[in-house]
């Protein structure tokens, strides 16, 4: 009886230092991201500070005279402190006030949620392609290694990650559209849908369905195809050859062989004994090369004319439109972030160990 | 279930059946272009071409260049316009029937407006007017509403009347913005500078639909233009910052006119029989600029070597082919008082004759220095051109690749040692380029007058500044031609910078267009037809 009544308390105990220790770890985490937000907060700033781009001539033109440019530093508050400037970035920057674009005219915020939705589409359709055929291929080869498929897959892989993302990218659209008329022109879509388009998203493939207009929905898909496929051919190549060298190290392993003592069967062995130990290390590297996609393909949006966040980016760069830089700055940093944070939750679920 | 057979049968459509060649809409032009710069759309601020280009055909000025004869100018929206007899003021009338979009009757009012506004806001187009004596405190005297549709430009000197025109009636300054709209949209005291951005608010032939940065810029005809209704209801300008894509989507007729190829794309398309390549020179010339505080280059015979570095033809034939020709005058072919073709290039490659000004100058062992160039596709071969024939005389240039916007920092700031850069004129004159790049008021770092290339190399001579001005109020046609000619022989000589090519503008469009007509300083889309 006595016995059974410190079982229970035992496991309220139990209980509360779960709950104690899951709230630290909430804790911990919420304190780790606030602080690399505002390291990151900083770093942009300074770095916006130090590029040797003058901002005032972006807006005044070359040809201003010297009290036009002097009133406009004033007006840009350039002449503050640079704590004064600094502390005021921050307090913009919380709000997702970065400002106006030099480079549009419109508040830098506006910009990033009209170019966000493009790379956004592009990134996630090379994605899921790149992961559902990279995943598969790492493990077959795993699973043949040394053998004519494996050396496939590898040379298959280097070339996808060797070969410049512009070169094939030229390629793509002189073989595929040019020559073949498979895909579609670059761009995001066709001028004749440009009006038609009811845009709610901001993801055509998405908003064309939505407004069940099927024709657009070809057209759109048509041109995003390629692009999407040349970005996934990188993804695939590191993500296979990430996925091989993970299986490799799990199929060495005594379990396997246990398994196969057991009597399972080469296929149980890899898909249900060996594939989910790898799990956690491939959500790492699906989640980074995501980030990465979602950064913007700079060389992919502009061979594709397409209107997204890297181009945005770049531009704004070459354009001294520090606004948009250090905004965009910024939400790559909160991507990445989120990214992280993603991928540690995933391991707690994924990882008993870890819980 | 149905919806998934739906998407299927579109996924199949989209696969197999895109065609291999397409047509664009025939009441429709599509343009692809590299449209990055664009970021404004207020006549007071824009400072480059493509956004030019646009306004041009969107916003009448108070006259235009004449198509057919870019020196001259025809009425546009004043029709005609009387001098007094001491050249002190121009008095226009203007039409009457004009409408803003807003529905706002145009009246000489607005113009007022719209002039004194550029000079309030004083952004770099403001220069425009400065440059002749206009002030943003005397504006409401120089320039004048004296009727609802009659307006006066009181002058304070006897500029010559053709000048004026050319520099300020025909060009955005003298764009007629829709004042009662703008003033209802200002803030913060901007005149409505913020609303233009990403609007209009003038009358022109068209009038802008839509600008996504980045992405594309559409013109739709103006039905209430008070002027000849255009022959192509829509102009869609496309952004495609990649030569060889803009080229591939030429070729695949889905756009109909290409504007930023390579030389190399140009002379392959040249081969096409579908397609047709079109040039015209523009009045800007690509330049060698050199920081006259550094003790070398302060010696003009050090300056004039380098004019004898440069094999232009060899250029001329390769990465400038389609691009530009060559040109060594400061006043380019084609304005008023210009030396004709073989006066206005005498240079050639010579090393001996570099060589031997270099050692007179007491440069004989050579010296180094930077080169900082900017990000356009023919500059770096021409830059390694150049440091490659310098290297050969002992000079040791060092190439410095960087953005535009750090590179005109740099050249303003004077922390340079040479750099190469393009500079035009929107005034057909020889005065427009002399002003600039042979006029200095005064080259002491206070006076911070970076709006003049000559102050940006601390160049600076009284001799020119006299005889400019004397050229400009000489009455004997003549006489001024020659005076003009004169001064771009010792420029030539001793001036600041050494002058390469003369840029063209080269478009390859489709057959399908089958009038394209365009001069140095403006596409005129209301005259563009297709077949």
């Amino acid at each position: 009886m006595t016995d059974h009544a410190d079982d229970k308390i035992v496991s309220a105990n139990g209980a509360t230092s779960r709950w104690r220790s899951l709230a630290g770890a909430a804790f911990r985490t919420a304190i780790s991201v606030a602080v690399t937000v505002l390291g990151l907060l900083a770093l942009t700033f300074f770095i916006g500070r130090l590029l040797p781009l003058d901002p005032v001539l972006a807006i005044l033109g070359d040809d201003a005279s010297q009290e036009a440019y002097d009133r406009m530093v004033v007006k840009l508050g350039l002449d503050l402190p640079l704590w004064q400037q600094f502390m005021t970035y921050i307090g913009n920057s919380l709000t997702f006030d970065f400002g106006t674009s030099l480079t549009s005219g419109k508040p830098v915020t506006e910009d990033i949620l009209r170019v966000f939705p493009a790379t956004f589409e592009l990134a996630t359709f090379a994605m899921i392609l790149g992961t559902g055929i990279g995943i598969p291929l790492g493990v077959l080869a795993a699973a043949n290694r040394d053998t004519w498929i494996d050396q496939t897959v590898r040379i298959v892989s280097l070339i996808g990650y060797s070969a410049p993302i512009f070169w094939l990218g030229l390629l793509g659209l002189t073989f595929f559209y040019a020559g073949l008329g498979w895909v579609g022109a670059p761009g995001r879509i066709g001028i004749v849908y440009q009006y038609d388009l009811q845009v709610q998203t901001g993801l055509y493939l998405v908003d064309s369905i939505l407004s069940g207009r099927w024709d657009i929905f070809a057209d759109v898909f048509s041109r995003i195809i390629l692009p999407a496929s040349i970005l996934a051919y990188g993804a695939m190549a590191y993500i296979g050859r990430m996925t091989r060298s993970f299986m490799l190290e799990q199929l060495g392993q005594e379990y396997v062989l246990a398994a196969r003592a057991k009597g399972a069967t080469r296929r149980q062995v890899i898909w249900t004994h060996a594939f989910p130990n790898i799990a956690v290390q491939l959500v790492t590297v699906v989640a980074l090369s995501y980030a990465f996609l979602l950064e913007g393909a700079v060389l992919t949006e502009t061979v594709f004319a397409w209107p997204g966040f890297g181009r945005y980016l770049t531009t704004a760069l070459l354009r001294a439109d520090m606004n948009s830089v250090l905004g965009c700055t910024l939400i790559v940093g909160l991507i990445f972030i989120a990214l992280n944070l993603a991928s540690d939750i995933f391991y707690r679920v994924f990882d008993p160990r870890t819980r | 279930m149905k919806n998934l057979i739906t998407f299927g049968a579109a996924l199949v459509v989209a696969l197999s059946a895109a065609p291999a060649f397409s047509e664009t809409p025939p009441d429709t032009l599509v343009m692809a272009r590299n449209i990055d710069a664009i970021s404004t759309f207020d006549p007071a601020q824009i400072g480059e071409v493509v956004t030019n280009e646009m306004i041009q055909n969107m916003c009448d000025s108070l006259v235009a260049i004449d198509p057919l004869d870019e020196a001259k100018v025809v009425p546009a929206f004043a029709k005609s316009w009387e001098v007094s007899d001491d050249r002190m003021k121009i008095t226009f009338q203007l039409v009457e029937n004009a409408v803003f979009p807003s529905g706002n009757p145009v009246t000489s009012k607005d113009l007022a407006w719209s002039m004194q506004r550029v000079l309030k806001l004083g952004f770099g187009n403001a220069a425009t007017m400065t440059e002749y004596g206009f002030t943003a405190d005397g504006a409401a005297e120089e320039l004048v509403a004296t009727g609802d549709h009659t307006f006066e430009m009181n002058l304070s000197r006897p500029y010559p009347t053709g000048l004026i025109l050319q520099a300020i009636a025909s060009n955005r300054v003298a764009n007629v913005l829709d004042s009662a709209l703008l003033m209802g949209e200002e803030i913060d005291g901007d005149l409505g500078n913020k609303y233009l951005t990403t609007n209009t608010a003038c009358v022109g032939p068209y009038s802008l639909t839509k600008w996504n940065a980045g992405e594309v810029v559409i013109l739709e005809a103006n039905d209430t233009y008070y002027g000849d209704a255009p022959k192509i209801k829509r102009v869609i300008i496309r952004h495609v910052a990649e030569a060889q894509a803009q080229r591939l989507l030429l070729e695949q007729g889905d756009i109909d006119v290409a504007r930023d190829l390579g030389a190399e794309d140009l002379g392959e398309l040249a081969k096409n029989d579908d397609i047709t390549v079109a040039s015209t020179t523009k009045h800007q010339l690509y330049y060698m600029g050199f920081n006259n505080a550094n003790p070398e280059f302060s010696d003009y015979r050090v300056r004039l070597a380098f004019k004898y570095l440069i094999d232009y033809d060899a250029l001329a034939g390769t990465v400038m082919n389609f691009l530009g020709t060559p040109r060594a005058s400061v006043v380019p072919i084609g304005a008023f008082g210009a030396l004709n073709a073989s006066d206005g290039q005498p240079f050639s490659l010579d090393l001996e004759k570099a060589k031997a000004l270099l050692t007179e100058a007491g440069y004989g062992d050579g010296f180094s220095a930077r080169l900082f160039i900017g990000t356009l596709p023919y500059v770096a071969p021409v830059a390694v051109h150049v440091q490659e024939n310098a290297a050969k005389v002992g000079i040791d240039l060092q190439i410095e690749q960087m953005a535009n916007a750090q590179l005109f920092s740099a050249f303003r700031g004077r922390k340079f040692d040479t750099t190469m850069l393009s500079w035009s004129t929107s005034v057909p004159h020889a005065h427009g380029m002399l002003s600039r790049h042979a006029v200095n008021p005064d080259n002491s770092a206070e006076a911070g007058m970076s709006m003049f290339p000559t102050w940006r190399a601390s160049w600076f001579s009284e001799d020119f500044n006299k005889r400019i001005d004397e050229a400009l109020f000489e009455q004997d046609e003549a006489k001024q031609v020659e005076m003009y000619k004169q001064l771009q022989r010792d420029h030539m000589e001793k001036g600041p910078f050494t002058y390469m090519f003369q840029l063209l503008d080269t478009a390859a469009h489709r057959n399908t267009v089958t009038n394209w007509p365009w001069n140095a300083f403006r596409v005129y889309y209301a005259d563009i037809e297709k077949g």
